[in-house]
């Protein structure tokens, strides 16, 4: 079952990853927020007083082409960042923006009122508010004999529950 | 010189790397923002993403042939609030180019939208050439 409390499993990473932004900083200036196999847009996540913020940069998508939708326990954004229109490849000397639809899907952490989430855009960056939700009071599960068998989970050896470190649980 | 491609070379505003003194003063990261040129009918356009600047802290000069675009940008987040992880890092945008006689540096305009910064470069306009008059006494 799942046993990390969200918010803090990625403490162990962060230092790190800071540290490996740091020395990355350096070395891949031309691209900033693009960074090979991670997924557009790239996120950073702030625990508030009242909730969580999530942040990401998204240069060149009109509001109009921003979608967010929020479904099972899930938050997709989706967008299309646009060049300019009507000019030819051989007028370009130089083209470094990235452009066209992008999609990501973000699995909402549980203990967020997913009816409450408010979205803000301005200047390129959109921040999305995922107002806490009210403590589950704990529930009893009743208990009865049975004879179903028991259900063993698998561990596979390097593959335990400390997966959180790629970063997609969000 | 006179060969046309040669000299669509030579009047492409060249990217100088940003000035690492900047960064060191401010103790914030500096990025080179991506950019896009290309040729309209009346000269040229830069695109540049400076997600989080706004009119207020962006900053463009020309100074002799030299354009400088700076962008400053702030947390996004409150005071207080925590990171908790991150994707991508927050810094300033710093870039500038060499301009060549061919831009009008009196007409050069510029807009922002959505974190998008677009800078028309107007071709100068060529002078008429001039008729001398000869005489002789």
């Amino acid at each position: 079952m799942a046993v990390f409390r969200w918010g803090q499993a990625f403490d162990a990473f962060r230092d790190l990853e800071r540290e490996m932004d740091r020395l990355l900083a350096g070395v891949s200036l031309s691209f900033h927020g693009v960074r090979l196999g991670r997924q557009y847009p790239p996120v950073n996540l702030y625990e508030l007083e009242d909730g969580l913020l999530l942040t990401a940069e998204i240069p060149g998508t009109r509001p109009d082409d921003l979608e967010l939708t929020v479904a099972d326990g899930s938050l997709t954004l989706k967008g299309v960042r646009s060049g300019p229109e009507n000019i030819p490849d051989e007028r370009f000397r130089r083209q470094e923006r990235p452009r066209g639809p992008w999609q990501r899907k973000i699995a909402l952490p549980e203990r967020v009122q997913e009816d409450g989430l408010k979205a803000e855009f301005s200047n390129g960056v959109l921040k999305i508010f995922l107002p806490r939700a009210a403590a589950a009071t704990p529930r009893q599960i009743p208990v009865s004999e049975g004879n179903t068998a028991d259900v063993v989970p698998r561990l596979i050896e390097g593959e335990t529950e400390r997966r959180t470190e790629g970063g997609e649980t969000v | 010189m006179n060969h046309p491609i040669r000299r669509a070379e030579s009047d492409t505003p060249r990217p100088e790397s940003a000035t690492p003194e900047a960064a060191a003063q401010t103790g914030q990261l500096v990025f080179n923002p991506p950019i896009d040129i290309f040729e309209t009918e009346q000269g040229l356009v830069l695109l540049a993403d400076l997600p989080g600047v706004t009119t207020e802290t962006l900053e463009l000069q020309v100074q002799d042939n030299k354009l400088t675009l700076i962008g400053r940008v702030s947390s996004p987040a409150p005071e207080g609030a925590t990171l908790v992880h991150q994707e991508y890092a927050i810094g300033h945008f710093l870039r500038s180019f060499i301009l060549s006689d061919e831009v009008d540096h009196e007409r050069i305009s510029a807009k922002l939208n959505h974190g998008v910064l677009e800078v028309v470069l107007p071709r100068a306009s060529r002078p008429e050439p001039r008729r001398i008059q000869v005489t002789s006494d």
